[in-house]
């Protein structure tokens, strides 16, 4: 048995590394798993760049960030050879900012509210995202920006514990979140918030999670890997399988794995995505996009090669190979993005010039 | 000596509190959570947060964005990651890190985390400054010169929008600059 350590954070997307470990998925590929639960995304980071972990899961751009040493610390190359989910991530606004908005909590209607409370001279709204390097920011940034507000500006924005977000916005700490569920179906059963945009909405099949090991340990452990890789493709069917929702809802439940009602669990896991239709394939053209929104706000210099980081880091020819031994039909690579930006479609290629669209934008894009 | 100890555990607050007495003036204030405004009215000589605290992303995130006053950070190991703290250190990883804690080496952990961060810090600033004089002048420069073509400004004006971008976006004049230059380059069939 080849023993690993493997962190993951309480989140619905975390599900099909706890039903690889809990459905005995890792121990039919000959694997001794402990699954360590981590409670922050930079000690996850610090942790796999001193190999006290072998794998983790992942927020997508802090594995480009934390690649490029952007996000602290000495660059740790990763390799993301497997992707968790889609459709993780929603916006969420406190009830009290809800009920300021009226009907259709819409980001134009924030954006008037937001332009008003500058007239009259009030501090601007918090907003809090679970990781400065996380899918949540760029997706709730890119919702700010359609409707003219600039995050940098216009609004604070803020760092919390996705656990803790319900907590914040009752005591009025934060007026609005985005983070993956549960914790936004948590928030508005708790009559704390209200869910103002699905990530799908802005991103349809929104990349989410990655599961990640250093580029180091992958090349020095290939059959290993190919045995995780292996069990996480059946635990994803598995997890995405209809008939397994309840059991699912009341695995994530359970107080070591998400630790959040069976019930909330159970409605918010309605539109993730963990297997279907290729979700497991490491899309390149996902890495891309979340690159060119970390440039486009400035979280990485101007003069990264996107391209070339996205295809470092996402690894669809690993994932393949453990496709190809458990003969699945061969999924077809996402050569673009349709419905992500103004333009209607992404290709890895326009990625620098999507960055483009950043505050900077405004002086000399005319 | 101000500490914000930030961890649900109060044990660590009394046990940093008495490996600190003596010193004066001496505020110890344990936080079960991190709150950002009292954090903040505190003013902490240092903050001391326990690895397996949900508010590391949020501290951490915090130091970034506020480059102009940041704080050493220590952040205590359980004893149940063994060799994390010292393979930490070797990585120079984002905060420093102590494994098992006794109220005999509270003080010394303290004062050289603090005296480190200075000096890091105090490096840092230094590198920044001199790698900042020799580009951004030129930058600078040349940015200005964009924003008179593109803009119709003169040069004062092109100064004054830099600077305002460097200020609302929180990063060094030279930087902003740069982005800019990289921007318009991308905006002229330069990039892909």
């Amino acid at each position: 048995m080849t023993r690993l350590r493997l962190g993951f954070i309480a989140l619905n997307d975390a599900a099909s590394m706890i039903v690889a470990q809990t459905k005995g998925f890792f121990a039919a590929e000959g694997l001794d798993v402990e699954l360590v639960r981590e409670v922050s995304w930079a000690t996850m980071r610090d942790k796999m760049s001193v190999g006290a972990l072998d794998g983790a899961h992942m927020l997508a751009p802090a594995a480009l960030a934390i690649t490029l040493g952007a996000s602290g610390g000495e660059p740790t190359p990763l390799a993301a050879p497997f992707a968790l989910n889609l459709n993780g991530p929603a916006i969420t606004l406190s009830s009290r900012l809800a009920g300021a908005l009226g009907a259709g909590t819409s980001a134009e209607g924030l954006a008037r509210l937001i332009a008003w409370r500058r007239t009259e001279g009030a501090s601007p709204l918090t907003l809090a995202v679970v990781f400065p390097f996380s899918t949540h920011n760029y997706l709730l940034r890119d919702w700010l920006a359609r409707a003219g507000v600039d995050p940098d500006r216009d609004v604070r924005m803020t760092v919390a514990p996705p656990s803790r977000m319900t907590e914040l916005l009752v005591g009025g700490v934060v007026e609005g979140f985005s983070v993956t569920e549960p914790w936004d179906s948590a928030a508005e059963a708790a009559g704390a918030g209200m869910i103002a945009a699905r990530g799908a909405q802005l991103w349809p099949r929104t990349p989410d999670k990655v599961f990640t090991v250093t580029e180091a340990w992958a090349e020095a452990n290939p059959q290993a890997l190919q045995a995780l890789l292996r069990a996480l493709l059946q635990a994803a069917a598995w997890t995405d399988a209809d008939e397994n929702r309840d059991e699912l809802a009341a695995l994530l439940a359970a107080p070591e794995h998400v630790g959040a009602d069976a019930e909330v669990i159970g409605r918010s896991l309605s539109g993730m995505i963990f297997h279907e239709g290729g979700a497991n394939r490491p899309e390149p053209v996902h890495a891309a996009w979340l690159a060119a929104q970390m440039m486009r706000w400035g979280h990485i210099p101007a003069d990264v090669d996107i391209p070339a980081l996205a295809r470092r880091v996402y690894r669809p020819d690993l994932f393949a190979t453990a496709a190809a031994s458990l003969d699945l039909a061969e999924a077809p690579a996402l050569e673009s993005l349709k419905g992500y930006s103004t333009a209607g479609e992404f290709r890895l290629a326009d990625a620098r010039r999507h960055a483009q669209q950043g505050p900077l934008s405004r002086i000399v894009g005319g | 000596m101000r500490v914000l100890v930030v961890d649900p555990d109060p044990a660590r607050a009394a046990l940093v509190a008495e490996g600190l007495a003596g010193v004066e003036p001496l505020e110890v204030r344990h936080a079960p959570t991190f709150d950002e405004r009292e954090a903040a009215r505190f003013g902490p000589d240092v903050i001391v947060v326990a690895s397996d605290s949900p508010d590391r992303d949020t501290i951490e995130s915090l130091r970034e964005a506020t480059a102009a006053n940041p704080r050493p950070v220590v952040m205590f190991v359980d004893r149940s990651e063994p060799g994390l703290a010292e393979q930490a250190v070797l990585a120079g990883v984002s905060a420093y890190v102590v494994d098992g804690l006794s109220a005999a080496r509270v003080r010394s952990v303290l004062e050289v985390a603090m005296s480190r961060f200075q000096l890091m810090n105090g490096l840092r600033q230094d590198l920044e400054k001199a790698k900042a004089d020799l580009a951004s002048r030129k930058t600078v420069e040349r940015a200005k010169a964009l924003l008179m073509k593109e803009r119709g400004l003169d040069e004062d004006a092109a100064y004054k929008l830099l600077r305002k971008l460097s200020m609302d976006t929180g990063r060094p004049l030279g930087a902003v600059a740069a982005d800019l230059l990289a921007f318009a380059g991308v905006l002229k069939g330069g990039g892909q």
